[in-house]
């Protein structure tokens, strides 16, 4: 999918208000649909999707087209925009840009190289997962609930859901040449 | 091949790149990934994975005017200045960690908590609960014999300590779960300084550590 990276450095270049069109389209009804499948309610869901189409369009500049693909930097700050408004809703006084934790604007030089190739890989990565394996860790991602709330919903001992996810975790690692 | 030889669980990184982890643990694993390169990749991994995740969801329409909205208030873009960490001095320079610290870690005000054990608590509590901390162990000294109640994560930021596991040094994290029962003990001549994220309060093994920990505030 060239084409939404091509987007987001138009964007990035010159505020293109077509490329950034498409980008919505793309991608506004997935983060949408992302936070409501891990129970946002389909208010907070318009909001905080609209919140990330907001930063995506600020933030275009930082995008690495090298580091990344448009759907994982995209996906980093929707979860960041989510973290964000936990944080808020925890701390009203907070102005939500807080010294941010996640790596999402701080590349380094030594783990640049290959990543986007890595992104095309990680797709074929994920089929090496059996069924089981697969929905533990998609819901890992969508849920906003702790593990114990996820074992619940599949009716399935904690233990289970967490050797699960680890062994998804470890195949992915191994199947990426993470791990010698 | 890095320094570090002790890395956080792949469950773990794969939280932190889920946005699941409080904001405790979530500074512990940044600055780790900072001073480790292979858990930074790990971390893009499955960062990649969320990404796949968000092409497979099924969508859900947007308002009518939303897109009209997000143009509007992404028209103040002039605003946008990309923030700056000024550097502090010290080779702890630019971790995540300082963001949260008002100087460097030689600026730490420390409280003596018992003979040998420092620490300096630091607010990072914005979001979901966690306890985040620095530790600081003078050379010799044992801390009690302690398990976790949840996970815990133990980033080894100056000198050195061992315990059941091994040995630790700078770089390198203890990630342990509850069931754990450990009695680190600071190694080396400088005193070893940690940071230290827990989900939940520590549970002393021993009489002398249950009667410490109101004192300690663990």
């Amino acid at each position: 999918m060239p084409q939404m990276e091509d987007h987001l450095s138009r964007v990035a270049q010159d505020g293109d208000r077509q490329a950034f069109a498409e980008l919505y389209a793309h991608f506004a009804p997935r983060i949408k649909g992302f936070l409501m499948r891990g129970g946002a309610t389909p208010e907070e869901a318009e909001d905080l999707a609209q919140d990330t189409m907001v930063k995506v369009m600020n933030k275009a500049k930082l995008f690495d087209p090298a580091k990344a693909s448009a759907s994982t930097w995209i996906f980093t700050i929707a979860r960041n925009a989510r973290i964000d408004a936990i944080r808020k809703a925890s701390k009203p006084s907070l102005d939500g840009e807080d010294p941010a934790l996640m790596p999402e604007e701080a590349p380094r030089a030594d783990v640049t190289c290959e990543l986007k190739e890595r992104d095309a890989r990680i797709r074929s990565a994920l089929g090496v997962l059996s069924a089981d394996q697969l929905t533990v860790m998609r819901l890992h991602f969508y849920e906003d609930e702790p593990h114990s709330v996820i074992a619940e919903k599949l009716d399935l001992p904690l233990g289970t859901v967490k050797s699960r996810l680890r062994l998804a975790f470890e195949k992915i690692r191994k199947e990426l040449g993470d791990l010698a | 091949m890095s320094t570090v030889h002790h890395h956080p669980t792949d469950e773990t990184l794969g939280s932190f790149a889920a946005g699941r982890l409080d904001e405790a643990r979530a500074v512990v694993i940044a600055t780790h990934a900072a001073l480790c390169a292979d858990c930074a990749r790990a971390i893009s991994d499955f960062e990649a994975i969320g990404g796949q995740c968000l092409e497979e969801v099924e969508p859900v329409a947007m308002a009518d005017d939303a897109l009209e909205k997000i143009l509007a208030r992404a028209g103040n873009a002039a605003s946008v200045v990309l923030r700056q960490t000024p550097d502090a001095p010290g080779p702890e320079v630019k971790l995540p960690l300082s963001a949260y610290l008002k100087g460097s870690i030689d600026d730490v005000e420390w409280k003596r908590v018992a003979p040998g054990l420092s620490q300096s608590v630091i607010e990072a509590q914005g979001y979901r609960q966690g306890v985040l901390r620095l530790l600081k162990i003078d050379p010799g000294t044992e801390m009690p014999k302690h398990s976790h109640k949840g996970n815990e994560l133990t980033l080894i930021l100056r000198g050195a300590y061992e315990d059941e596991i091994g040995d630790f040094g700078v770089g390198d994290l203890a990630d342990l779960d509850g069931e754990y029962t450990h009695t680190p003990k600071a190694i080396g001549d400088e005193p070893c300084i940690c940071l230290i994220a827990t989900e939940a309060p520590l549970k002393f093994k021993t009489l002398v550590g249950r009667i410490a920990q109101p004192f300690i505030g663990l």
